[in-house]
């Protein structure tokens, strides 16, 4: 039997005293995108935080892969997971500097080669090449969310978690990055989005207001 | 000693100079008077009470009394440090109280028994001196550095969080924030080094030169107390940095937020 990529069970999740979401249990198979849907406020990003092990819970378990997620897991658990965030922060230098940065720590060196994949994501995500040694505080909002899309497949993770990941895209680069993802049928996504074109090439859909129970079976 | 000695009254004319920054101050009507008769009070009163204090530890000369003086200094400093950090002391305390006592200890003694004549130089005479003037930069050094430390965090939250969902370890997403404020702790230090003497007397030099001793020996004590407190700096920071970091992030790896004060409105 395949071991669920995400499997959370029971879930409660507590933010300063006020709870976000409780009871939430989701199973994802391996291999399966997934998008949590949900009016702002239920909780999405704090669940992908919480996966990382940013935001703790007072409830519940998750599990990675079989293995579960604790304060001392977390460390090894995060090199099986790559993260997007809405609006992704880059320290000031090189796109090229940027996309280099993970592969100085120890976890990572042994990926550095990944690096040759480069041009070809440039090329899918329909970025330029020369984008490489530009400046990033030059790049504009969707050329962002791209470079920093790239640099996570670049760990070449088995989960890659995405919030709101397409929100500054023109219609051609959210189609690239759609098909870019797809394209990958091991990776497991687990997305946040609010549009419907993300949302419809999605295997799975949750809705966090109704977190009793969800599969993407 | 042939140093002049400062009778009462003379001193208190000495006051008399104040007239000029307090004249200046009621001309601005800068809301600042209160706040400087009240520091004028303060530095007569802590200076009046170290000098009498001084005075016994000078006159018993004895080690442990002059190493429990030491400890008081540090002790005090680290609460400074916190305030000026505007972080919670307690979150702070032991790892800074440590990064301290090894910040000063080292070029202190290295000092004393490399530089100076060993055994001699440990009466209260040296040691109190060069360990307050080491102390007081290492007290700098550290609220520059490590406000810029946890502060930065606080600031590049999503940064330092990128890096470990990234896979970085601890340490290594630290790095980064870790190297700048010991770069902006260090660079007052490295510039006051580079333009000593050119623009003003050091305290160092100044104190020898006044206790009757020729320049030549007022700039090789400047010298070597210039390296022990670069040294010194340098080794409270990254300690400094090092051991408070071990009780203020999560087991995940996520800055403590209870470490910062709720500012005052």
């Amino acid at each position: 039997m395949t071991l669920p990529a995400i499997d959370i069970d029971n879930l409660t999740v507590t933010v300063d005293v006020n709870p976000v979401f409780s009871g939430l249990c989701l199973r994802l198979p391996p291999g399966r995108k997934m998008t949590l849907v949900g009016r702002s406020g239920c909780g999405k990003s704090t669940l992908l935080r919480c996966l990382l092990g940013f935001v703790p819970f007072t409830h519940g378990s998750i599990h990675i892969f079989g293995q579960e997620l604790t304060a001392d897991s977390v460390w090894q658990l995060r090199t099986r997971m790559a993260y997007v965030a809405q609006e992704p922060e880059m320290t000031a230098g090189r796109v090229r500097d940027f996309l280099e940065h993970p592969f100085t720590f120890a976890g990572n060196r042994h990926l550095r080669n990944n690096l040759a994949e480069v041009p070809t994501l440039l090329d899918r995500l329909l970025l330029s090449q020369a984008l490489l040694d530009k400046e990033i505080s030059t790049l504009s909002g969707g050329e962002k969310q791209r470079i920093a899309l790239l640099s996570a497949l670049l760990l070449d993770r088995a989960i890659l978690l995405l919030d709101e990941a397409s929100s500054a895209l023109d219609p051609a680069a959210k189609q690239a990055v759609i098909e870019l993802l797809r394209a990958r049928q091991a990776l497991t996504v687990l997305s946040v989005s609010h549009d419907q074109e993300w949302m419809g090439c999605s295997d799975a859909l949750f809705d966090l207001c109704d977190i009793h129970s969800g599969s993407a079976t | 000693m042939n140093i002049i000695d400062i009778g009462v009254w003379r001193l208190a004319a000495g006051y008399l100079l104040l007239a000029v920054p307090l004249g200046i101050l009621l001309w601005l009507r800068l809301p600042l008077l209160g706040q400087t008769l009240t520091a004028v009070a303060r530095m007569t009163l802590q200076l009046l009470f170290v000098g009498f204090y001084l005075q016994v530890i000078f006159d018993l000369n004895r080690l442990w009394l002059t190493g429990a003086w030491g400890l008081v200094m540090i002790g005090v400093a680290n609460l400074s440090i916190a305030r000026g950090c505007r972080l919670r002391p307690s979150k702070l305390a032991g790892g800074l109280f440590l990064a301290l006592l090894g910040g000063t200890l080292v070029p202190l003694l290295f000092l004393v028994f490399v530089v100076l004549e060993g055994a001699a130089a440990l009466d209260a005479q040296y040691l109190v001196p060069l360990c307050g003037m080491i102390l007081g930069n290492c007290l700098q050094a550290d609220i520059i550095g490590l406000r810029t430390f946890y502060e930065s965090l606080r600031q590049n939250e999503k940064a330092y969080l990128l890096s470990l969902a990234q896979g970085a370890t601890l340490k290594e997403a630290l790095l980064p924030f870790a190297r700048n404020a010991c770069r902006a702790a260090l660079a007052p230090t490295v510039a006051k080094m580079s333009t000593i003497g050119l623009v003003s007397l050091p305290g160092m030099m100044t104190g020898v030169i006044l206790g009757g001793g020729n320049p030549v020996t007022a700039i090789k004590y400047q010298i070597a107390i210039m390296v022990a407190i670069f040294s010194g700096t340098a080794l409270t920071v990254i300690l400094a940095i090092h051991l408070t970091a071990s009780n203020n992030f999560t087991a995940g790896g996520t800055l403590d937020k209870s470490l910062f004060q709720a500012e005052s409105p």
